[in-house]
């Protein structure tokens, strides 16, 4: 049997989930307050769409969450979001619940209450957004080739995750490879057994969307 | 009042939501001489505070662990949520509820279709609809009869 998922609330999270549920051949409903939102949602082919305040216990009911295995609450109120999933595990017995919050410092609460997965939205983008901030002032990249390819030259910092190990026991996507390691004044063409030192500069050739995961992957951020 | 002071420094009141419920119940228990703090996102809501009113206030969001903290909800003997919202009336009693451990959690709520998310949690309810109902029907049935306590 397929598994089902409701999502209750939010909009744009709502909307890129539900396509990416719907794809991996999930059934997907949709409880949405607002009515033009819901109608924008309703586009969404094979998504079933309901009107209505998601806290309230009929709205569940005419969505037969009770039949859910997965129920997702994407508000943008944390305590909203608490009474669905209690409302969904415990009037509707749905197996499985998950809840965004925008406040971190109540993730522990949300889990005590016996919420299944909490996430911070608001965190997780900060976080990304701020690496990818700072893998800019680590790496310089240049472009070739049409920009398939890039050439990055990244600095390793004492607390990297590539600092004092050999080449061949770094994990680096296969579409990048270290071409050549800066040290001091010299230069040099690494071997598998070459062990990279906080301060070196690595130079990388990589096919594009392959560099970040490799500056990563060096710089362990 | 039958004032013991020394009783009365024990207790500690936590009101969430200053609207006429929470200013209503905030005045009186300043005036039985009880040590009161009440909480609205709202700064104009105070206004709702009579002049006499010697608690506290506070301005911030009810539902927000560093202002409950901040509040030292941990010290409260009890805490009263009646914002005009359900939700957050109960999210804020499951949480001086189960997290900080307050004894006694008073909500206000004015749909009473969400009480499977907080009956097992010791939190006691108060739900106008239901209080009018009972009032109404015993208006209605004890005509002529005494009219008791609630």
């Amino acid at each position: 049997m397929k598994n089902r998922v409701v999502l209750v609330g939010g909009f744009h999270k709502t909307r890129s989930l539900a396509k990416s549920l719907l794809k991996k051949g999930y059934v997907v409903t949709v409880i949405n307050e607002n009515e033009d939102n819901c109608r924008i949602l309703a586009e969404i082919e094979k998504l079933k769409v309901f009107v209505g305040d998601g806290t309230k216990p009929f709205v569940l009911e005419d969505a037969s969450v009770n039949e859910a295995d997965i129920a997702i609450a994407l508000t943008d109120r944390d305590d909203d979001n608490l009474v669905i999933c209690q409302l969904c595990k415990k009037k509707f017995h749905v197996k499985k619940t998950v809840s965004i919050v925008s406040d971190e410092t109540k993730i522990p609460f949300f889990y005590r209450m016996g919420v299944d997965s909490v996430f911070c939205a608001v965190n997780a983008i900060a976080n990304f957004i701020e690496q990818h901030a700072l893998l800019n002032e680590m790496a310089t990249m240049v472009p070739i080739g049409e920009s398939r390819i890039q050439i990055a030259q990244v600095l390793i910092a004492d607390s990297a995750a590539a600092a004092g190990k050999k080449m061949n026991e770094l994990k680096l996507p296969k579409e990048v490879i270290i071409a050549c390691i800066l040290r001091g004044d010299k230069s040099r063409i690494p071997g598998g057994d070459t062990v990279v030192l906080p301060g070196d500069t690595l130079v990388l050739i990589a096919t594009a969307k392959h560099e970040v995961a490799a500056i990563k992957a060096l710089t362990g951020l | 009042m039958d004032g013991n002071p020394y009783k009365q420094e024990e207790k500690y009141t936590i009101i969430i939501g200053c609207g006429r419920l929470g200013a209503n119940l905030a005045n009186t228990l300043s005036d039985n001489g009880e040590s009161v703090l009440i909480v609205d996102k709202r700064e104009e809501a105070f206004r709702k505070l009579s002049p006499s009113y010697g608690g506290l206030t506070m301005t911030g969001d009810g539902t927000d662990v560093s202002v409950l903290n901040e509040a030292e909800i941990d010290k409260a003997s009890a805490v009263i949520s009646v914002t005009n919202r359900d939700n957050t009336n109960i999210f804020v009693s499951l949480i001086a509820r189960e997290y900080f451990n307050v004894p006694h959690v008073i909500a206000r709520l004015y749909d009473w279709e969400r009480e499977c998310v907080y009956q097992e949690f010791g939190i006691d309810t108060i739900c106008p609809a239901v209080l009018s109902f009972k009032e109404i029907d015993k208006l209605l049935s004890g005509e002529g009869e005494e009219r008791g306590r609630p």
